[in-house]
């Protein structure tokens, strides 16, 4: 099943993109990879939607960007985390696990 | 940065459909596969517009905020490094703002707050207006009249202030205050009791059981605020009240009440002309003021066509309740808040003339800040700031002032200030210290930053802090001229209260005010013979006292605010002319037959006592038979109703009725003459009076004073007058005063407006002296140069001096130039409240302008000194 990204509950697409910066500087595009590869297509997110997890993620202050050179040598936008987005991360990504393991415990009872 | 988003955005396509190419799509279907999985790029351009702009929005707001906290910092610093300076400046502000706010607290309270009862502004008091246009209180069938006929009102109701009562039955015998008032009072006031219940019906009639509402304060002091209060008999005189409710603490009407009793026990008097009752009413719902006005005048005018000379009433007035009850203090309060913020203006003045040296001092600051590229807005700002802190500071200061001022104020207040228990410091006060310290601050601030920011850079960074003077001078001197003028306003308000005051109380009130003690009595003592007799034993008891030289009794005692009454007279023309009231109020027309004074019942002793002189005939004695019921009774006249009603001024051995002011029908033979006395105030003139004697009339006796002329000390007099009260009638508390505290206390309200008229010119006068004192001794500062080549060119110590002074001299000549021009134009305001004192009176102007003058060239002389003892070399070196 392929799930589109606008149906994501609010903030699970900052914390995938948080997670995925966690790897080092990425651009738009290969965040969207990443995340695709990882989810292994169960996940197909919008792009737009990211772009905006993106920018409200930097006036947040949690990454930051800044133009360099892609592989295929043409101009891109790199974004990378900070220390803030790291510490987000981590509250997130814990809200993120309690959650998932309270609604499976709701739905595995039987 | 829209541009930079539609980079990343193509960015992002290229990528995609390059990928989806190489995985074997056409390059139309990867481009539009692309597009579908990109979703809405217009939708993601506005919301990063958005979220951008919002953030910097805050940004920007952060930023303003740090560059505030810097600045607050750096105003702090400043306060550190020159706190004298901080301290001088706070204290004189706090003082200007502690005076305002002191007083703008009582008038908001006494003028301004409305009164504490629902929809007070719907409360009216009502008058009859005579043909003086004077207004008096109302008749009973002219109130019938105006209640029956009227449409205006919701509810309407008389009350009056029945005075003092001595109560017992409490706790302790105690003295209240009694007020009678009619059927609607309450509904008028729209209050209801906290404990308890109104009167019923059947208590507001003529044989209802009598029945007393209380006040919450006399409920806390007599019953200690418990509930078991209800159903308690009060005992008053004769008569036995039962306490039927509690109002709340609000109600205080008519001022001072403790009891309220319906004036239904009493019958209604069929007089049209007999003044006994003020008149309350609440307007009806939609009513308006002019509509009621107009509703009532109408009502007055046919009574006045019905029954012509039998009223004097020809028209009806309505006003206010909250007008009538602020009354004079109104003009009195207002004085004051002017003199205040005059007050306050010369503290902003000499402020502003601090200020101004300081940035002299900090020109070159300012001047480099500016070359290096500060913005002008951001040094405004911080100017602001310092200001601000300054004038905070000040304004906490001037609450504390504040605080004890009110507190002064309410303790000095005269006794008559409308409503003095509401008095407190509340929101809308402070509010007030703070808008106008934070006014002073915009001002200054600005005022000094535009200042130092419009200054020449060149000038600044090539010369020094020398230069930079002319201009701030003129404006330094400009400021101590108004200073000075402003303080010779008040300063000059001062001197005319202080003059008007000393004649007050050099004037002879006609009796002696020094070595009596006044013993005052409220009795409802069973009938008026007992009473009599109760004070009898009580004279004759204290005539053997220690010290006691002579004693007399009297129903009111001159100017201590007791209840007095007057009325018509007729003179007889034999002993056995049979009289009615009806014929009295016939032959009151005739001006050959009539004639009116004021009317007061004293006892034998009374006039040696109070020594005032018996011009003609003799005084009451012993042998004027109590109650005999052979011949005329005993009277006195005043000097002024002799005159004024005898052609020859000898009245003795005239016959005179005068029973409708105790209904007793004897005539009275005048058998002296004495002098006139000042009764009410000693600002007015005296009045025609008339003396009975209490033993044949003691009909209006409930409230008595026994005077007790004493040698030595008064403490013993007390205590034997207060120990003879207690072994006669334990349940009659006694008040006792000496005769200085009666006098003292009629003119309290002007010694009041005096005393502070007073402290504000005196702080003025400080202020204006350090003013003066530090322009000049700036100015030495500056001039030091000039002064010091002067000298080496041979000028003498003297001159150098002589030549600082005349700059003092200078500007006090202008201050008081324009103070003076000042003073006689707002002399009119003070006009009313002068006794015997023109507001124009050239000894106050002159007094004032030479104590002005001196402390001038007082404060001029130590810098001029300075000057005088320059070393020109020093100078010219340093230079």
């Amino acid at each position: 099943m392929s799930r589109d990204t606008n149906d994501l509950l609010h903030g699970t697409l900052d914390v995938l993109v948080l997670k995925t910066l966690s790897w080092g500087p990425m651009h738009g595009y290969s965040i969207t990879q990443f995340i695709e590869q990882r989810a292994r297509g169960d996940l197909e997110i919008v792009d737009a939607a990211l772009y905006k997890a993106l920018h409200r993620l930097e006036t947040a202050g949690a990454v930051t960007s800044e133009w360099g050179r892609s592989d295929n040598n043409r101009k891109a936008k790199y974004y990378s985390l900070t220390a803030r987005g790291r510490a987000l991360l981590r509250a997130e990504t814990d809200t993120w696990r309690r959650y998932a393991a309270a609604v499976s415990r709701v739905l595995e009872t039987t | 940065m829209e541009r930079e988003l539609d980079d990343e955005v193509a960015f992002h396509l290229e990528q995609r459909i390059a990928d989806l190419i190489l995985r074997g799509m056409s390059p139309a279907d990867a481009r539009t596969e692309a597009m579908r999985r990109f979703g809405d790029a217009d939708d993601l351009r506005d919301y990063c517009h958005t979220i951008e702009t919002t953030h910097m929005r805050r940004m920007r707001f952060n930023e303003w905020l740090e560059s505030l906290g810097q600045d607050f910092h750096f105003a702090f610093r400043q306060v550190r490094r020159s706190p004298g300076f901080a301290l001088v400046v706070v204290l004189t502000l706090g003082l200007g703002l502690g005076a305002t706010t002191a007083i703008f607290t009582v008038v908001d309270s006494v003028l301004l707050r409305p009164l504490p009862y629902p929809e007070s502004d719907r409360i009216v008091q009502l008058w009859e207006v005579n043909a003086k246009g004077h207004h008096t209180n109302f008749a009973d069938p002219n109130f019938t009249d105006l209640q029956q006929q009227s449409h205006s009102f919701s509810a309407i109701a008389e009350e009056a202030n029945w005075g003092v009562v001595s109560v017992s039955g409490t706790s302790e015998p105690m003295r209240a205050n009694l007020a009678r008032t009619s059927r609607g009072f309450f509904d008028v006031m729209g209050v209801k009791p906290v404990l308890g219940r109104l009167f019923a019906n059947d208590e507001q009639t003529l044989d209802g059981a009598p029945a007393a509402v209380i006040s919450h304060g006399f409920w806390i002091r007599a019953f200690g605020g418990s509930p078991s209060a209800l159903g308690k008999r009060l005992q008053m005189g004769n008569t036995t009240v039962t306490v039927i409710g509690v109002m709340p603490p609000e109600l205080d009407f008519p001022a001072g009440t403790d009891l309220w009793a319906p004036r239904e026990l009493d019958a209604p008097l069929p007089s049209r002309t007999a003044h006994n009752w003020q008149a309350v009413a609440r307007l009806a719902p939609g009513v308006t003021l002019a509509q009621a006005q107009a509703d009532v005048s109408a009502i007055a005018h046919r009574i006045k066509l019905q029954y012509g000379d039998d009223v004097t009433m020809t028209d009806a007035a309505l006003l206010p309740l909250r007008d009538e009850l602020v009354g004079d203090t109104r003009r009195m309060l207002y004085t004051l808040l002017g003199a205040s913020a005059v007050l306050l203006l010369i503290a902003c003045a000499n402020v502003a003339n601090l200020l101004i040296a300081r940035m002299a001092s900090r020109q070159s600051e300012v001047a480099v800040r500016l070359a290096i590229g500060a913005a002008r807005a951001r040094l405004i700002q911080q100017f602001l700031i310092e200001s601000l802190v300054l004038s905070l500071a000040a304004g906490v200061v001037g609450l504390a002032l504040a605080q004890g001022g009110v507190r002064v104020l309410t303790a000095l207040q005269p006794g008559r200030l409308p409503r003095a228990g509401g008095i407190h410091i509340d929101w809308s006060v402070l509010l007030f210290a703070f808008v106008v310290s934070a006014l002073v601050a915009a001002v200054l601030g600005v005022s000094s930053a535009w200042r130092g920011s419009r200054a020449n850079l060149r000038d600044q960074l090539s010369q020094g802090q020398r230069t930079m003077s002319g201009s701030s001078h003129h404006l330094r001197s400009a400021l101590v001229v108004t200073q000075m003028a402003l303080t010779l306003v008040l300063l000059v308000g001062a001197g005319l209260l202080g003059r008007s005051f000393a004649k007050l109380l050099a004037v002879n009130p006609g009796f002696r005010t020094d070595s009596l003690v006044v013993l005052n009595i409220s009795a409802s003592i069973g009938r008026p013979a007992e009473r009599a007799r109760f004070y009898d034993d009580l004279t004759a008891r204290l005539r053997g006292a220690p010290g006691v030289a002579s004693i007399g009794t009297t129903g009111s005692v001159p100017l201590s605010g007791d209840g007095y009454g007057n009325g018509n007279f007729i003179v007889m023309n034999r002993m056995d002319e049979h009289m009615t009231y009806a014929d009295m109020a016939r032959m009151g027309r005739d001006p050959d037959r009539a004639g009116s004074a004021e009317y007061r019942v004293v006892g034998p002793g009374y006039f040696e006592t109070m020594h005032i002189p018996l011009l003609r005939g003799r005084d009451f004695s012993q042998s004027d038979a109590p109650n005999g019921p052979n011949g005329p009774h005993a009277a006195i006249v005043s000097a002024s109703l002799a005159k004024q009603r005898w052609a020859n001024g000898n009245p003795i051995g005239k016959i005179i009725q005068f029973g409708n002011m105790d209904g007793d029908m004897t005539p009275y033979m005048v058998v002296g003459v004495v002098g006139d006395i000042l009764e009410s105030s000693l600002a007015d003139r005296p009045s025609p009076t008339f003396y009975a004697d209490y033993r044949q009339r003691p009909g209006r006796t409930s409230n008595f004073n026994v005077v007790i002329g004493y040698h030595g000390s008064s403490t013993p007099i007390i205590a034997a007058a207060r120990q003879a009260v207690r072994d006669l009638r334990p349940d009659v508390p006694p008040r006792i005063l000496t005769i200085e505290s009666v006098v003292a206390g009629s003119v309290t309200d002007r010694r009041f407006v005096l005393f502070l008229v007073g402290v504000f010119g005196a702080v003025a006068l400080l202020l204006a002296s350090l003013g003066v004192y530090s322009v000049i001794s700036y100015l030495v500062t500056l001039r030091a140069r000039e002064l010091s080549i002067r000298v080496a060119l041979g000028a003498r110590g003297r001159d150098v001096g002589r030549l600082v002074l005349r700059q003092g001299a200078r500007l006090a000549a202008a201050g008081i130039v324009i103070g003076t021009a000042g003073s006689i134009a707002t002399s009119r305001l003070m006009e009313g409240m002068l006794y015997d004192e023109s507001p124009t009176d050239p000894v106050a102007f002159a007094a004032v302008i030479g104590l002005l003058a001196v402390v001038a060239l007082a404060a001029s002389y130590v810098p001029a000194r300075r000057a005088a003892r320059v070393e020109p070399m020093d100078v010219l070196r340093s230079g």
